[in-house]
């Protein structure tokens, strides 16, 4: 690839981020790397490869955590991918590109990415999902904070991602719309419920590739927070979904496909949390 | 700069540009079997195995292997004998124009290496990255099928 000078292999992410602070602008922090050969930013000229800093992990502690590096293969494949709310990373991120990438993909590079159609960042969304960054210190923030941020312009280092326990009840499901097996998304979402005794006492839905970047969808999930499960509630989130995206026309769908898109993904993915045991407890 | 990487079981030092691609230097030191196909990561023509787990050689910085261990289509072979998935896409007759065949055959091979007996929808999925432009999946699932019970018949 033409421009790129330099590619560092820090050892770990203090050092990582003295490489990128000393060269400013000119260099970027990759994973995997997939990013940069299909989109390369202008005017960068350094690559700093994160996959040797020591994140490259996936642990059951207190929930999930996810090393920035930690590829989606080894996500799905860790024991966390096969239990967590019923496999959902491992079933979820079977959908994301093919398993040539996914060998090289990391969690880190999609959130770093924050490409709109990313599958990853709806369900990290409804999975309440926080992140830990580095920017000099450590903090953890939550992943809306961080794309939003990022959107502001800030660049942290990604060290890891947290998701939190799951309460008793609870259940989420994805969906996607694509043109072939493994093109990126015209439109996707995600829904997480927590529901007991037949009531929903948690609700988040997030739908992505609109075609802007996945946001939570607080209109919808007020439809079903504290009201009964069933099938007039799921329909009336489904549209409240509908109408809340910030649906536009581009190349792969108008604006009204992709509304429709969102009322069907999203009645999907709560009949499947339904009938996948979210309320059952 | 300068890499060490070991291709096929041989130790190499080899002289590289920070942005060049493995897929580049592994036909320019003369491994033709990893191919070019796309180079955005879609068809899988130029897979091969990167520390064991197969990859889209285009989509990997050439750096990236520096101290990694690399497994082209002419490393599978032992002592003369042809890898056994590589004996069962040619019994199946899988290879139709063969452009596509290394890039399956490192496929099939990391899911091999991990599942002994796989069922047909693991095998499709492992091959979903490798598109055949001769379409012709159904003997390369049977082939895979084939070379999955040869080797737990005689595990090398």
């Amino acid at each position: 690839m033409t421009g790129i000078r330099e590619y560092l292999r820090p050892a770990s992410i203090e050092d990582a981020w003295a490489e990128l602070s000393a060269r400013g602008e000119a260099a970027r922090p990759i994973g995997g790397g997939i990013d940069v050969h299909l989109y390369v930013p202008p005017g960068t000229t350094v690559l700093v490869d994160l996959t040797q800093a020591g994140l490259s992990y996936v642990r059951e502690e207190d929930g999930v955590v996810i090393g920035a590096t930690a590829t989606f293969t080894q996500i799905r494949e860790s024991t966390a991918g096969e239990s967590y709310l019923g496999g959902v990373l491992r079933d979820v991120l079977a959908r994301v590109a093919s398993p040539l990438q996914r060998n090289l993909g990391t969690v880190g590079g999609t959130l770093g990415s924050a490409h709109p159609w990313s599958d990853v960042i709806p369900l990290l969304l409804v999975l309440d999902a926080s992140v830990v960054v580095y920017d000099g210190a450590r903090r953890t923030e939550s992943v809306a904070d961080y794309l939003a941020g990022r959107a502001a312009g800030e660049r942290p280092l990604l060290v890891e991602v947290r998701l939190p326990p799951a309460a008793a009840g609870s259940a989420c499901a994805f969906e996607k719309f694509a043109a072939t097996g493994f093109d990126v998304a015209t439109l996707n979402c995600a829904c997480f419920a927590t529901v007991r005794a037949g009531r929903c006492e948690a609700a988040r839905i997030a739908v992505g590739g609109t075609p802007g970047l996945a946001v939570k969808l607080a209109d919808a999930e007020g439809h079903l927070m504290g009201q009964r499960w069933n099938p007039k509630t799921i329909a009336r989130a489904a549209a409240a979904a509908a109408a809340a995206i910030d649906a536009r026309d581009d190349r792969r769908a108008t604006a009204a496909y992709r509304r429709k898109l969102a009322q069907v993904g999203v009645a999907r993915c709560l009949r499947r949390i339904c009938a996948e045991g979210g309320g059952t407890e | 700069m300068t890499i060490t990487v070991t291709i096929n079981g041989s130790l190499r030092t080899l002289t590289i540009d920070p942005g060049d691609r493995l897929l580049d230097v592994l036909r320019r030191e003369g491994y033709m079997g990893v191919k070019v196909g796309c180079r955005t990561g879609d068809c899988g023509a130029c897979a091969v195995l990167l520390d064991g787990r197969a990859v889209n050689s285009c989509l990997v910085f050439a750096a990236k292997a520096d101290r990694a261990d690399v497994v082209t289509i002419e490393g599978l072979e032992r002592d003369g004998q042809l890898h056994p998935v590589q004996e069962a896409f040619l019994d199946e007759g899988a290879v139709q124009c063969g452009y596509c065949t290394p890039g399956m055959v490192i496929s099939a091979v990391d899911l091999l290496s991990r599942t002994a007996d796989p069922t047909e929808e693991e095998i499709r999925e492992a091959l979903s990255g490798n598109l055949c432009r001769c379409t012709g999946y159904v003997k390369q699932i049977q082939a895979v099928k084939r070379a999955a019970e040869r080797m737990r018949r005689d595990p090398r």
